[in-house]
């Protein structure tokens, strides 16, 4: 699996659309002096731009690498080659995942040092009514940064199963863009004001998917990085327990269907 | 346990599922075995079930039914990968390393010790010819060097057993002649080499058996000195002109004659008669020359039978 990894890191690092991509994140040098335009709110509007900056940097990375990785590698007959050396098809699976999934962790780690000095030179013309909670941003961009990976997961799913490049880029950001929406369509359902409008059958349909689809929501402590606000702890653990299982799940599922599929 | 077989194959059968649910039978029931040390050919022509065959024992799709041992570990497996060195047919290699990157990458998956790796690769990529262009991306190799580095990581782990999946392919008559080098040196090694082409003059030179497949069925199997004898039809010897009586020679066909030498067609089942007269006349062969039916025609005389 190591090996496996190791060669999609390098893969990533010398991919032009990666290049392309990270280009993007020069942008975060210009945060302070795009906040200061506001006039009011500088530090906040700072850590906004920062944290929704880094957060679709790593949504366009994760959609592109995740969804891309396993199908070039299919496309181009590369898979002939690895999967008939001795390692197993769970080990290339993992190897890839967890080659993006580093990868990644190491774009919020960058792209979070960058942010910070961004928000810290903002911090210091415009000084903020609430202290800057470093802590908070830093959980902020964890949290993006395991959403993300989650979203690996599901790219790598689709990727295991789909002979084509349509189903695992398109599949992904549409469960992406239901998934940071699932939890409001669950708690508006459970207001009195839905069930005048919404008939049994939907609503039980979009139950399912509730439970089924996976709840991005719950990964955005970005309102809680912006304002200084403590989220509670049983929330964020029940999160991280939540992304790690999801993804756990995710793997073994694409795992099992790319080990059955025939590579004709 | 191999007990000296490097493969087994027994009644090993792919079906697909084509369009509108029909099922192509793309290999029935093969059954064969590859002693360890052997030179094998598997030779078809284009869709006969080598590659399926191949893909088959590589792990790459599941046999409908059958089973299949690679030095006596069950086919699919990491254990039977392990004792492999296997080149697809038209080799793709992640195109962003290099020849020597992706040597050391395939080496690493063989659980290599660092050193012995680092030798190996030097070794194979000097035999391949590929030292001049090791550090440039393979996306910059023209098709013959991706072949040869297809070769090179099957030998970098030394294995005991070679799959090669139409090795010649897309190489030029010096690639060519270089492949049948390295099959040969691999052979007087004792390594076992299994390879598939549809070329029937590889397989001529290089192979100790050879196996026709045809629409996914195992047509023949023999050891290609056995072909070659058996597909003697005739001589061509030359006598000395101007000695002897040649008219005691006049029941065989003259091909041609000269001040020199005279020319007859001599069938297999006459040689002896032939021989006989030419002592008994006091005539002087200076030349024999075997006529035999080659790889080709016997391959292609099993095609059409089948085709009929």
């Amino acid at each position: 699996m190591k090996d496996v990894l190791l060669i999609t890191l390098k893969g990533i690092f010398r991919d032009r659309i990666f290049q392309g991509i990270m280009a993007l994140a020069g942008l975060i040098v210009f945060i302070p002096s795009a906040a200061s335009l506001s006039m009011r709110q500088v530090t906040e509007l700072s850590i906004t731009l920062s944290l929704s900056t880094i957060s679709f940097i790593m949504l366009l990375l994760s959609v592109f690498l995740g969804a891309t990785s396993m199908w070039k590698d299919i496309e181009r007959r590369y898979t002939f080659s690895v999967v008939s050396l001795p390692i197993s098809r769970t080990s290339y699976v993992f190897g890839k995942f967890f080659g993006i999934a580093l990868f990644l962790v190491l774009t919020a780690f960058v792209l979070g040092c960058a942010a910070m000095i961004s928000i810290k030179v903002s911090s210091m013309g415009y000084p903020p009514a609430r202290p800057v909670e470093w802590g908070l941003i830093m959980a902020a961009i964890v949290f993006d940064a395991f959403k993300y990976i989650l979203l690996v997961g599901v790219a790598m799913l689709l990727s295991a199963v789909s002979t084509s490049f349509f189903l695992p880029v398109f599949g992904t950001v549409s469960i992406f863009l239901v998934g940071t929406i699932t939890q409001q369509v669950y708690d508006y359902l459970h207001t009195p004001a839905s069930e005048k409008v919404v008939s049994a059958i939907v609503k039980n349909a979009a139950l399912v998917l509730y439970y089924l689809l996976p709840n991005l929501q719950s990964f955005d402590l970005k309102v809680y990085a912006i304002y200084s606000i403590k989220p509670s702890l049983g929330g964020v653990l029940t999160t991280f327990c939540y992304g790690g299982i999801y993804t756990a799940v995710l793997l073994l599922a694409s795992s099992l269907l790319f080990g059955r599929r025939e590579m004709k | 346990m191999s007990n000296g077989v490097a493969l087994d194959i027994q009644g090993l059968s792919k079906q697909f599922k084509g369009k509108r649910g029909l099922r192509v039978e793309a290999l029935c029931g093969l059954t064969m075995q590859v002693p360890q040390g052997e030179v094998f050919g598997f030779l078809g022509p284009n869709g006969a079930g080598k590659s399926t065959t191949i893909k088959c024992l590589m792990g790459l799709i599941a046999p409908t039914a059958g089973s299949a041992t690679i030095i006596g570990e069950t086919i699919g497996s990491v254990e039977s990968r392990m004792k492999v060195g296997f080149l697809p047919e038209n080799p793709a290699f992640y195109d962003y390393l290099s020849a020597e990157e992706y040597l050391q990458f395939v080496g690493r998956t063989f659980r290599m010790p660092d050193d012995l790796l680092a030798r190996r690769v030097e070794e194979s990529l000097r035999l391949l010819e590929l030292s001049d262009a090791r550090k440039r991306p393979i996306r910059s190799y023209s098709k013959g060097m991706v072949q040869r580095v297809g070769l090179a990581q099957t030998m970098i782990h030394d294995p005991e057993l070679y799959i090669l999946d139409e090795p010649m392919s897309g190489l030029d008559p010096i690639g060519r002649a270089l492949v049948k080098d390295i099959i040969l040196d691999l052979k007087k090694r004792g390594k076992t080499v299994f390879f598939s082409t549809h070329i029937t003059d590889d397989v001529e030179k290089v192979c100790d058996r050879v196996g026709v497949i045809v629409k996914g069925r195992l047509m023949a199997l023999d050891r290609v000195e056995t072909i070659m004898r058996s597909g003697i039809e005739g001589y061509v010897v030359q006598t000395k002109a101007g000695i002897g009586n040649h008219t005691a020679l006049a029941s065989f066909g003259l091909i041609r004659s000269s001040e020199v030498f005279r020319e007859y067609s001599v069938p297999a089942g006459r040689f002896n008669e032939f021989t006989a007269l030419v002592s008994h006349h006091a005539l002087e062969i200076t030349l024999i020359e075997t006529k035999r039916k080659d790889l080709e025609a016997f391959f292609l005389e099993i095609v059409e039978n089948v085709a009929r």
